[in-house]
């Protein structure tokens, strides 16, 4: 367990910002109020083991203790690296990122389950959708009844959407919370 | 002896152009008639009659009471006669002979009659016969100018020598008289002249055409008064006798063609027609710039547009029009609006063309004036009317089209079918074909069903040219924004810029917003989105920017962004994040007193009671922040944002945990653990985590209804199977409200003081039921009638009242400064 080198930070934090914005700034001076002091301390990124963890400080303190190759997970996993070097988001971020999305999807009911099989979303899935989102942002998707469902990367932009025709691919797919049964060991 | 007098004072007044030998014989005449007055009476009738040179003097000398009664009974005659003959203008000459009592005919001529008449109310001075000789006198004014028509009329009279030797002195006469015509003769003259020939034309246009230069001429006279009736006396003639097409005038082959008479004739009329009016729009487009005429000039040129808007030269009748819309005068801009208006409403009188040419001269006016320009001129954009069944009428024809090429396909197949056996017919084909084009170019030429694709192409051009404008402004109003802080920052003293236009702008793109094209609204969003802003995030410039655009300017954009939204959204059901978050941060700038309630009533009912579905953590962070609200604006907003409080917490089951004791929201509270009041974004409020204690204190108003209304949305969550209650938009209920504070403050205190009894009796704490809300919150219209009508008698007594008091001081002061006057004067004396 490390903290992030300057080159991985920017990595880190420029994914992040593809779903959040400016609320990026919420994430990291997000008052933590774990552990004995008085004073709430932060929430910071560890890496380890080649995955990206959002723990507090206290909790990190803590984790020192643990030896390296004993110490399976701390925190929130938020992502991880791939063997080809490149850090991908992983779905267990997507409570921090829903939190904070600038962009957002909403599903229709019957097109929820699909969306969890882990297919894109297509037009006639769509709910709703906030404006002026472009093409490569990234998105958070819920369902009607505001759980999210998971993550992705915009395809079109808002405007564009509109002459879509439902076929069309709206959101790729990134991660989605049926994950948790169907990539149980991966995860 | 008075009237001896009188005759001394006379004489010297005539001399001057009378010829010596004259002199000499009125002087005999003198003599006689004070020898024999009794021959007075003869003599002086026989010198009326045969004009001689010596005639006024004896008029003079005439003394006797029964002439003078003989003079008016002919005066009177001839008055009625000129009466009779008001409009046809015949000449005194052609009236009745006199006979003389040695038995000739004498034809009396008017301008002897005149003379006559002047003279002898001078002489007598008598009321009646001024009253008598005033009216004479603006008649001999016109004959004045009818003055060849009048000498052909003596001639054939008269003896050609005697008129001959007389025409001198009488013109002489004439042109004293016309110099002592007081200004007010000259005007009743001229007013009678113009209604002669006004009625003239409207009576017979055809074959009194060549009136109209007449009167164009008159219209040019040096008096203002006169210049105006003629003005308005035209343009009502020509308001009678346009017709109803345009004309062209012929060309030099046509002119050179024969025509019969009637053809003729009608072309004259028209010509002569077209040029009177040219005059009249010059002289007018003349007077318009001129201060003292401008507002008849408006007058005449706003009423003949909207009379007919399809007639010749109306291009430059639009442009005076529109020119003077963001005029400074009120009444003018009023005028010109109105008309335009008009146009804009009754198409069907010019077929469109016109609405296209007026926006865009208000365009271009917009544009060259940098924007800088009165809201009504582009208010006017607000009547204009789309009609959206050309757009369906053109695809049905495509489709017809579509079907048509089918077919046409299908027909070609099935003649390749047959091979190209038969040529001749093939030709034939053809030639019916270009026959049946041609007809239907003639027909379609000779019809005057509007042409659907015309009309469709000049909506277009015009609803871009309206776009044009709106995006200009709004462009406008942006880079003021952007340069704005600058020059705040440099000079405080810099002359903030004001951006009028800003406002009908505005609704003018929410009322076309269903119109607008997709390509532009990406545009349009943004352009909307950093105005609603205005430009807040920007850190400390943020309050001296705030200043550039009101509270409700803001709140407006927001809902013209909801509504352009709503009304483009077909399938797409798109959430509009950021306007949340201005309307967010609006609500606490918001100050009762300074900015509108209806625009923020409005922005509620559209923004969060009109959308079916929210974010939880957004709609909590509006339900508590508009209770907080609630708690320090006037009655009428507060009841607004309880309203749409309960709206919400309506449609949010899971918002309800907000009614609830406990602090934390427990696990649909989110990653945010506590509330933060402060924060810009519904969405990071963490508003969850909070309990509306706001309520408790509302249900303690001082207004009635207010507490009702708060207690019931206190005691919701426990009400589970309550009935959908009564949906008053807040809008509805801040007019109530905003009434009920004015009206009846009385009643209101003494239904405060019932309901605390009632608190009592029913024993601590228990708040009205949620039916007594239901009746507070439904309104009908009869009761709101009702309310109005009484608030505004009450309302009128008032201003009433204050009028009058206004007036009994503005009376007491002005005792008071007199008595002061007085005294002071009194002192000056003593001292």
């Amino acid at each position: 367990m490390r903290p992030l080198d300057e080159k991985e930070t920017s990595v880190v934090f420029e994914k992040l910002f593809k779903f959040v914005g400016n609320n990026l700034k919420n994430i990291v001076e997000n008052p933590s109020h774990e552990g004995p002091d008085a004073n709430p301390g932060r929430y910071c990124f560890r890496l380890h083991k080649n995955r990206i963890f959002y723990a507090s400080e206290s909790l990190v303190k803590r984790a020192t203790n643990v030896a390296r190759p004993n110490l399976v997970s701390l925190g929130t996993c938020i992502g991880k690296y791939t063997h080809g070097g490149s850090f991908h988001l992983t779905v267990q971020a997507l409570n921090l990122l829903a939190a904070n999305a600038k962009h957002k999807v909403w599903l229709k009911p019957q097109s929820e389950m699909s969306f969890l099989y882990g297919n894109h979303v297509l037009k006639s899935a769509l709910g709703r959708i906030t404006d002026n989102i472009a093409a490569g942002d990234g998105v958070v998707v819920f369902s009607m009844a505001d759980v999210p469902l998971g993550f992705g990367v915009a395809a079109k932009s808002t405007q564009d959407c509109r002459k879509l025709d439902p076929n069309g691919i709206v959101v790729l797919h990134q991660a989605d919370v049926g994950e948790y049964l169907r990539m149980e060991d991966e995860l | 002896m008075g009237k001896k007098k009188q005759k001394i004072v006379l004489p010297p007044e005539l001399p001057p152009e009378i010829p010596e030998d004259e002199v000499e014989v009125s002087d005999d005449d003198l003599r006689f008639i004070k020898e024999n007055r009794s021959y007075a009476s003869l003599l002086s009738t026989l010198d009326t009659h045969s004009i001689t040179k010596h005639v006024t003097r004896v008029a003079d000398a005439k003394d006797d009471a029964l002439e003078k009664f003989y003079e008016k009974r002919m005066q009177k005659r001839a008055l009625k006669k000129e009466k009779e003959e008001t409009g046809l203008q015949v000449d005194r000459a052609d009236a009745l002979p006199i006979k003389t009592l040695d038995g000739k005919l004498h034809y009396r001529t008017a301008t002897k009659t005149v003379s006559e008449n002047d003279l002898s109310e001078e002489g007598t001075a008598e009321d009646v016969n001024v009253d008598e000789g005033m009216v004479k006198l603006t008649k001999a004014e016109k004959r004045a100018k009818l003055k060849k028509m009048k000498k052909e009329a003596k001639k054939q009279g008269k003896e050609v020598a005697k008129t001959e030797v007389e025409d001198t002195p009488q013109a002489a006469v004439l042109a004293e008289i016309k110099e002592d015509l007081t200004a007010e003769e000259a005007f009743e003259s001229k007013k009678c002249k113009l209604a002669e020939l006004g009625s003239a034309l409207l009576t017979d246009p055809e074959s009194n055409i060549k009136l109209l230069k007449e009167m164009v001429q008159i219209s040019k006279d040096n008096n203002h008064t006169i210049v105006k009736l003629g003005l308005l006396s035209l343009l009502a003639v020509f308001k009678d006798i346009i017709p109803g097409y345009r004309i062209r005038l012929p060309t030099e082959k046509e002119l050179e063609m024969k025509v019969s008479k009637t053809v003729r004739k009608m072309r004259y009329y028209e010509s002569t027609l077209l040029s009177a009016y040219k005059v009249y729009l010059q002289r007018l487009m003349a007077l318009e710039n001129k201060p003292l005429f401008q507002h008849v000039a408006v007058r005449c040129i706003c009423s003949l547009l909207d009379a007919n808007p399809h007639f010749n030269f109306r291009e430059s009748l639009l442009d005076a029009t529109v020119r003077n819309i963001s005029s400074t005068n009120e009444a003018i801009r009023k005028l010109c609006c109105s008309t335009i208006k008009s146009l804009f409403t009754n198409e069907g009188k010019h077929g469109g063309e016109v609405t296209l040419e007026a926006v865009r001269l208000i365009a271009d006016h917009v544009k060259a004036h940098n924007c800088q320009f009165h809201p009504d001129s582009v208010d006017v954009f607000l009547s204009l009317s789309f009609n959206e069944d050309l757009l369906k009428y053109e695809k049905k024809e495509e489709d017809q089209k579509l079907k048509n090429k089918n077919s046409k396909k299908r027909k070609n197949l099935e003649a390749s079918n047959q091979l190209v056996e038969n040529e001749r017919k093939k030709s034939r084909q053809e030639s019916i074909s270009k026959t049946r084009e041609e007809v239907e170019a003639d027909y379609k030429a000779a019809s005057f069903a509007p042409d659907v694709m015309e009309r469709r192409e000049m909506q277009t051009a015009t609803l871009s040219a309206v776009f044009e404008t709106y995006f200009r402004i709004l462009k406008h109003t942006m880079q003021s924004i952007g340069v704005r802080p600058e020059a705040n920052a440099g000079a405080l003293s810099t002359a903030v810029e004001p951006l009028p236009l800003l406002a009908p702008c505005l609704k003018g793109l929410a009322k076309f917003s269903h119109l607008i094209d997709l390509d532009f609204m990406g545009d349009l969003m943004n352009h909307l989105k950093s105005l609603a802003s205005g430009s807040s995030y920007s850190g400390n410039t943020a309050d001296k920017c705030s200043k550039c655009l009101t509270v409700s300017e803001r709140l407006q954009c927001c809902i013209v962004a909801f509504k352009v939204m709503r009304n483009n959204l077909d399938a797409l059901n798109v959430d509009l994040q950021d306007f949340f978050i201005h309307l967010y941060n609006l609500v606490l700038e918001y100050k009762p007193g300074r900015d509108q309630g209806e625009v923020l009533a409005e922005a509620l009912k559209i923004m969060l009671c009109d959308d079916k579905q929210h974010d939880m953590q957004k709609t909590a962070a509006f339900i508590k922040r508009l209770a907080t609200i609630s708690l320090c604006v006037g009655s009428a907003d507060s009841m607004a944002a309880l309203v749409t409080v309960k709206n919400l917490l309506q449609k949010n089951v899971k918002c309800r945990n907000l009614l609830e004791n406990d602090i934390g929201g427990g696990s649909v509270s989110g990653t945010i653990p506590k509330y933060l009041p402060y924060s810009t974004d519904p969405n990071l409020s963490g508003a969850l985590a909070s309990v509306l204690w706001e309520l408790n204190l509302l249900s303690s108003h001082y207004h009635p209804a207010i507490s009702t209304l708060a207690s019931g949305i206190s005691s919701m969550s426990t009400a589970h199977n309550q009935v959908l209650l009564s949906k008053t938009s807040p809008q509805l209920a801040y007019k109530e409200m905003s009434l009920d504070q004015e009206l009846c403050f009385t009643q209101q205190s003494g239904n405060i003081k019932l309901n605390n009894k009632r608190r009592r009796t029913n024993g601590p704490a228990t708040s009205p039921s949620i039916g007594s809300t239901t009746v507070l919150s439904s309104f009908d219209d009869n009761e709101l009638q009702r309310k109005l009508i009484s608030h505004f008698m009450v309302h009128h007594d008032i201003k009433e009242n204050e009028r009058l008091r206004k007036e009994l001081d503005r009376t007491a002061l002005s005792l008071q400064l007199y008595e002061q006057y007085k005294k002071q004067k009194k002192q000056k004396k003593r001292s």
